[in-house]
């Protein structure tokens, strides 16, 4: 990092260098500038403009349109707040409020006095099953409690401050020998702390000599409870270690691989113990499931599920090429180049019944075919990977985990529909998969699978990774090929379609992750394996990210068809704490919030269609008796306004005025007239917005007055039920308290005078509704009314 | 190709958007930021139409012509889309088309820009532009209380602009007064006669008279001006000075008929037969009953309709307190005027004559802040007094300089401006989707020729394209995104750089009165 400003002309110019002088290359160079600097210096766009072909319109419109750039200097650190769904109803804007008092901002100020911190929201970190999660720099922490704030940033400080954290990444530790330990490093189980388990692990192997293959594995949908480790021994049924911590790492290693008599004895212990913790919940560190074992949380949450995009879950290395081959990978491609004409692969996943899992469900063979069928020297694929629905994250774990997976669909995408150009379309919040995605390539170049004459066929396509810059609107197809040409990310009229005209005037096939990672199971397996799979016009499995209040979140791929209640219940665990089921919300900003009455409702395209949801890009969110729903019509509301592009006047002013009727509702403010106001504008954005985003974006709003019309109306009456709308709620005490006078001491605002063993009282002038009081009191006495 | 719009079946070339075949149909589909020759649409939705297949809406401009299409661009349901989306465009645009002064003025003279015409001394178009709208300016700069100068945003800065003295200072040369007068272009043939000579009467003349038909003014009094004359006194309306406004109604070809009671026979006999149209501006009716004339009783009580000045006579129309009691003189002149143009529709073979207001989009009060915006174009001074007292009025100098203090609350595009037309067509209502609060106002004057108004902008980017088109070095950009977004210059750069060879052309594809020449 260099903030020297003299710096600013040669570093500019090296950016310059490596990215090129075109157009096109605009959001690289705005991206490099940003990781040089920690924001957007004027003298480094002006030059810029002044040796490449972008004008001063053009950065100005792009750096000012995509959320991750800045134009202020920032803090030396930054802070993200993810306020993704699973992360709003488990409280993130009060963990948001937190930092923010903590660091002592006020106003619009987002950096610190001391410039050390830098404080932003951003849509969704994909951590949902580890709510509400924060990231400072790379490094970040789940399940944050806003009482918290001071302890996360003194720990981080001290960590920076004590150890420089080595970053090599371990692949193997020694050869095959009495067996192998996988250990996930998706990036829920790297933030609750799995690389500090595999420096554990590390230094017991190399301490005890012991020779045992160390896996680093890619996402195990385990996400409730990670970190998560699995030993594998001959001879052996698997067992997973869950919520494992660095220093139990050596008891769990040596219990696998010493005398036979030590290992028995915990064995005994550790699975004694974890029925226990099943039905009284008291803690323990170290969970221990057999995999053979069924009846176990584990059991429950992986029997129901069809491993399809997920395929190999948990087993492979994700950048392992050999591994991925072993498995049968690339296998589909070889039969493709070799066996099958274009018309053939097309015909395969037609007949599949395989539909886009981006969202709208288009019939993928019926795209592939219309892009097959245009005339053009060149055409391009593109692999959608913008995930940026608050409470989703199966793109990302699928880059992460299975890159040679979706390599190898869009290689045969661009086999069958004759493409030449493939771009891999990843949101820049997911730097993970960025990094794994481009280790993947490198390995397939230098094998030969990708670049010119793949596997000797004569047949040519190419990959590049174009990173995303910040803006939810870039899932949309047209806006996507936009901010690939160097625009600002606006979708445009479709006709013509990208299928005809796309990027750069070339036919393109715009194609979701998740949609790629079927292509060669489709192609192993045969067309009607696939279609056997599911109900009606969904065929196959689907990939949602179940998070919010169930007891099991997790990234998990189910039948199509699968109906919701046994997704929560079975997979899911039920909800947690107790609390009973009111709605699930499936679909993201986009889909629609199902009531627990509709719960036997079967999750396939055209049912979800029906009662006001979508698919969307497969977002869960559980919500329970504590959500309010008026509070998540809102947030979802929220959500997609702050994304508009800003083109549509439906969508650029209806959006926000809906928003403000809501908020005025969420105040107590509202009048019966809002509601039907409501409903209008709802309906006239949808039929007046050009693109996806603003055609769905009232659906949230929808389908809440429909199901949930009463809890509106409740609050014109100026009540919450749900006692979550901060307007309208109170804190108070209640006779359980003991005067241990934890909240007291924890009240941000002084609002609890100190009083030990009395009875504490809240001055409701004073209260600012953090909730820290209820949340670190002991006795349960604290009320919201 | 062939497609449907509106039930007619329209022949159209591959490549063309629905709106252009609409046009080769002769059907005429509004827009707001499309402009011929540019690429950046569709925004603004107002030009929305109905796929009768499909059920969906699309903006007609983006959208290419696809054979069998089959569209609706005039279903009452395509109206209410576009309505809607002129009242999202209104509930985020703050500015006054019309001045509040213009506005609460019951003649609606366009006020500021006589104050602009004077401040640059260019006092005969200012005259000119005073009897647009008043056929009195030396009476009414007299005597009319001025409800403008009470609605003038300056009295909120300190005191309101003088603005009933300057438009009598604008009648009071002589030469000017004559020289500026507009004749007729060409004599009709016809003929009107106005009954009574007070401030209605003698606007009704006025008007009349420059619609170029002969017009014969009546009273029975000994001389013209009714109640002017009668009833006002001297000190407050010196009688030169009516005589001055009568004499340019004498100027302009009329004919008085003074000391000429108007009998119910003579009614009957030779005003009914011997003209085209009849104006009765004969005041009060208890003081003249016109019992005898035949005119029927309305509802209201009165014998003339007080929107449409006719009576139940066809080609009878009338003005002033013979509706109903006139406090305002200038009421009874604004009436005069809409009188005569009734009585001229009605001798055109009642050609059509709008008589609602224009739609107005009137924002309410200014904040401090904004105070200081529109200050930064009016001259800081306090209101000028008539150094040689009330009665003689400004000197050209006092003139000029209390012209200055006004501060343009007026658009810069009340005609132009595409948001205020459609918005008057479809009906719109600005309050219909207004926010709890509005946006503030700003006015950048950073340009020698352009002022740009962000708050009247709607996003289309056309001012964008125009400056990269023509391959400004700095232009203009979008800056941010979403709700958000605005036209600025890249690097904060002043509008001065931002604009140096496309400012004229930005100006004029600007659809409203965002950006607009000074």
């Amino acid at each position: 990092m260099s903030e020297n400003k003299e710096n600013i002309i040669p570093v500019v110019d090296q950016i310059v260098g490596k990215q090129g002088t075109s157009v096109e290359a605009v959001i690289p160079i705005l991206q490099a500038i940003q990781e040089e600097f920690h924001y957007l210096p004027d003298e480094a766009l002006e030059r810029v403009c002044a040796i490449t072909d972008i004008s001063p319109s053009r950065i100005t419109g792009i750096s000012t349109f995509y959320g991750q750039f800045r134009h202020q200097p920032a803090g030396k650190h930054s802070i993200k707040i993810c306020t993704g769904t699973a992360c709003h109803v488990k409280g993130a804007p009060q963990v948001y409020d937190a930092f923010r008092r903590e660091l002592k901002l006020e106003g619009l100020k987002d950096t610190d006095s001391q410039g050390l911190f830098t404080i932003e929201k951003v849509a969704c970190l994909g951590c949902c099953t580890i709510a509400p999660v924060i990231r400072i720099d790379s490094v970040t922490y789940g399940q944050v409690m806003p009482e918290k704030a001071g302890e996360i940033l003194q720990d981080f400080l001290l960590s920076k401050a004590t150890h420089q954290e080595d970053k090599q990444p371990i692949e193997s530790i020694g050869p095959n020998g009495q067996g192998e330990i996988r250990i996930g490093l998706g990036s829920c189980c790297v933030a609750s702390g799995s690389s500090e388990v595999k420096s554990a692990l590390e230094k017991t192997l190399a301490d005890a000599h012991i020779h045992v293959e160390v896996k680093q594995v890619g996402c195990v949908g385990i996400c409730h409870q990670v970190p998560v480790l699995e030993v594998v021994k001959p001879g052996e049924p698997a067992a997973y270690y869950a919520k494992i911590k660095p220093e139990e790492v050596k008891n769990v290693v040596l219990n696998h691989f010493r005398p036979e008599g030590f290992f028995n004895r915990m064995k005994v212990d550790v699975i004694g113990l974890f029925e226990k913790i099943l039905n009284d919940g008291s803690p323990l560190s170290v969970r221990r499931y057999q995999a053979e074992e069924r009846d176990t949380p584990v059991a429950e949450f992986l029997d129901p599920q069809l491993n399809i995009a997920t395929e190999n879950r948990g087993v492979v290395r994700p950048t392992d090429l050999d591994e991925y081959k072993r498995s049968g990978g690339f296998e589909a491609l070889s039969r493709c180049l070799k066996e099958f004409s274009q018309q053939q692969v097309i015909d395969m996943i037609s007949a599949s019944g395989l539909r886009g899992r981006g969202g709208a469900g288009f019939p993928t063979g019926k795209k592939w075919q219309l892009v097959k069928e245009q005339e053009a020297s060149s055409k391009v694929v593109i692999c959608n990977g913008d995930e940026g629905d608050p409470g989703a994250f199966m793109d990302r774990m699928i880059l992460e985990s299975y890159p040679f997976r979706v390599i190898e669909g869009m290689i045969i995408a661009g086999f069958a529909t004759g493409a030449d150009d493939g771009i891999f379309y990843i949101r820049a919040e997911y730097p993970l998969a960025v990094s794994r995605v481009n280790e993947a390539l490198n390995k397939c170049r230098e094998e030969g699978l990708l670049g010119d004459n793949i596997m000797g066929s004569g047949c040519t396509f190419h990959i590049r990774i174009f990173e995303g810059a910040g803006a939810f609107v870039c899932g949309e197809e047209t806006a996507l090929i936009a901010s690939v040409e160097g625009n600002r990310g606006l979708p445009r009229i479709r006709p013509p379609y990208p299928a005809r005209s796309g990027l750069n005037g070339k036919p393109t096939l715009v194609n979701n992750t998740e949609t790629f990672a079927f292509i060669s199971w489709i192609i192993r397996h045969g067309a009607d394996a696939f279609a056997r799979i599911g109900i009606n016009g969904s065929r196959g499995t689907k990939v949602f990210a179940l998070a919010g209040k169930v007891n099991r979140g997790g990234l998990i791929e189910v039948p199509m068809g699968m109906s919701i209640k046994r997704i929560v219940e079975e997979i899911g665990g039920g909800i947690a704490g107790g609390k009973s089921f009111k709605a699930v919300q499936i679909g993201g900003p986009s889909g629609g919030c199902i009531p627990a009455s509709l719960a036997d409702l079967t999750v396939d395209f055209e049912g979800l269609m029906e009662v006001g949801s979508m698919m969307g890009s497969g977002g869960m969110v559980v919500l329970d008796e504590d959500d309010c729903m008026v509070d998540i019509a809102y947030y979802f509301l929220s959500f997609t306004q702050s994304q508009s592009c800003g083109r549509c006047t439906f969508c650029r002013i209806g959006t926000r005025r809906m928003l403000e009727l809501l908020e005025k509702i969420r105040s107590g403010k509202g009048v019966p007239e809002d509601l039907k106001n409501l409903e209008h504008l709802a309906a006239s954005t949808k039929q007046g917005s050009l693109c996806g985003l603003g055609k769905t974006a009232p659906n949230p709003v929808i389908s809440t007055l429909v199901y949930f019309r009463e809890e509106y109306e409740a609050h014109l009456q100026g009540k919450c039920p749900a006692g979550k709308c901060i307007p309208l709620i109170s804190y108070s005490v209640n006779d359980d308290c003991i005067g241990c006078t934890k909240c007291a001491q924890r009240c941000p605002s002084d609002a609890i005078e100190y009083k030990p063993f009395e009875k504490h009282f809240i001055d409701q002038e004073k209260c600012i509704k953090c909730d820290i009081c209820r949340q670190v009191c002991p006795e349960d006495a604290i009320l919201i009314t | 190709m062939q497609i449907t719009i509106d039930h007619i079946t329209i022949d159209a070339e591959e490549g063309m958007t629905v709106m252009q075949v609409a046009e080769l149909a002769g059907i005429r589909i509004p827009s707001m930021c499309y402009l011929p020759g540019h690429t950046n649409h569709p925004s603004c939705m107002v030009c929305m139409v109905k796929d009768l297949d499909k059920g969906t809406m699309f903006p007609s401009c983006a959208m290419p012509a696809a054979e069998g299409m089959n569209l609706s661009t005039s279903s009452e349901e395509v109206k209410e889309a576009r309505k809607e989306a002129l009242e999202l465009l209104l509930s985020d645009h703050v500015g006054d088309c019309e001045a509040p002064c213009r506005l609460s003025c019951p003649a609606f003279m366009n006020i500021p820009l006589m104050n602009r015409l004077i401040a640059e001394d260019r006092v005969e178009e200012a005259l000119h532009v005073v009897r647009e709208e008043i056929a009195l300016p030396l009476v009414l700069g007299y005597i009319c209380p001025a409800p403008c100068e009470n609605a003038c945003r300056r009295k909120k800065v300190d005191e309101a602009v003088s603005i009933c003295l300057l438009k009598r200072y604008t009648a009071m040369d002589e030469t000017i007064r004559k020289t500026g007068l507009e004749m007729p272009p060409q004599k009709s043939g016809k003929r009107v006669a106005v009954i009574g000579t007070g401030p209605a009467g003698l606007a009704a003349a006025f008007y009349t008279l420059r619609k170029g038909h002969a017009c014969i003014i009546f009273d029975k009094q000994k001389e013209a001006g009714g109640a002017l004359r009668y009833s006002v006194p001297d000190d407050l309306l010196p009688k030169e000075m009516l005589n001055a406004d009568i004499e340019i109604i004498m100027a302009l070809g009329g004919e008085f008929k003074l000391n000429y009671m108007v009998t119910s026979e003579i009614w009957e006999k030779e005003i009914l037969p011997g003209f085209d149209a009849v104006i009765l501006a004969t005041g009060f009716r208890d003081e003249n009953p016109l019992d005898g004339f035949g005119l029927p009783m309305l509802e209201t009580g009165s014998v003339i309709h007080k929107k449409s000045f006719n009576s139940g006579i066809p080609g009878v129309f009338g003005c002033g307190s013979i509706i109903s009691e006139q406090l305002l003189s200038v009421r009874s002149v604004a009436q005069g005027k809409k009188a005569a143009l009734e009585a001229d529709s009605f001798i055109n073979g009642n050609t059509y004559l709008r008589r609602k207001p224009m739609f107005n989009s009137a924002f309410g009060q200014l904040n401090e802040a904004e105070k200081r915006e529109y200050m930064q174009e009016a001259s800081p001074v306090n209101r000028t007094d008539a150094e040689k007292g009330y009665l003689t009025g400004f000197t050209r100098e006092e003139a000029i300089r209390e012209a200055q203090r006004c501060m343009h609350c007026d658009c810069r595009k009340p005609v132009s401006c595409k948001l205020r037309i459609y918005s008057d067509e479809y009906g719109a209502n600005r309050r219909r989707f207004a926010a709890s609060e509005r946006n503030q106002l700003t006015r950048n004057l950073q340009h020698e020729i352009v002022v740009y108004e962000p708050e009247k902008c709607i996003r289309c980017g056309l001012c964008v394209e125009i400056t990269q088109k023509e391959g400004e070095s700095l232009g203009l950009a979008f800056v941010g995104r979403g709700f958000d977004v605005r036209i600025g210059v890249p690097f904060s750069k002043s509008m001065q750089d931002g604009l140096i060879k496309t400012a004229q052309a930005c100006v004029e594809g600007c659809p409203t009165g965002a950006l607009a020449n000074r």
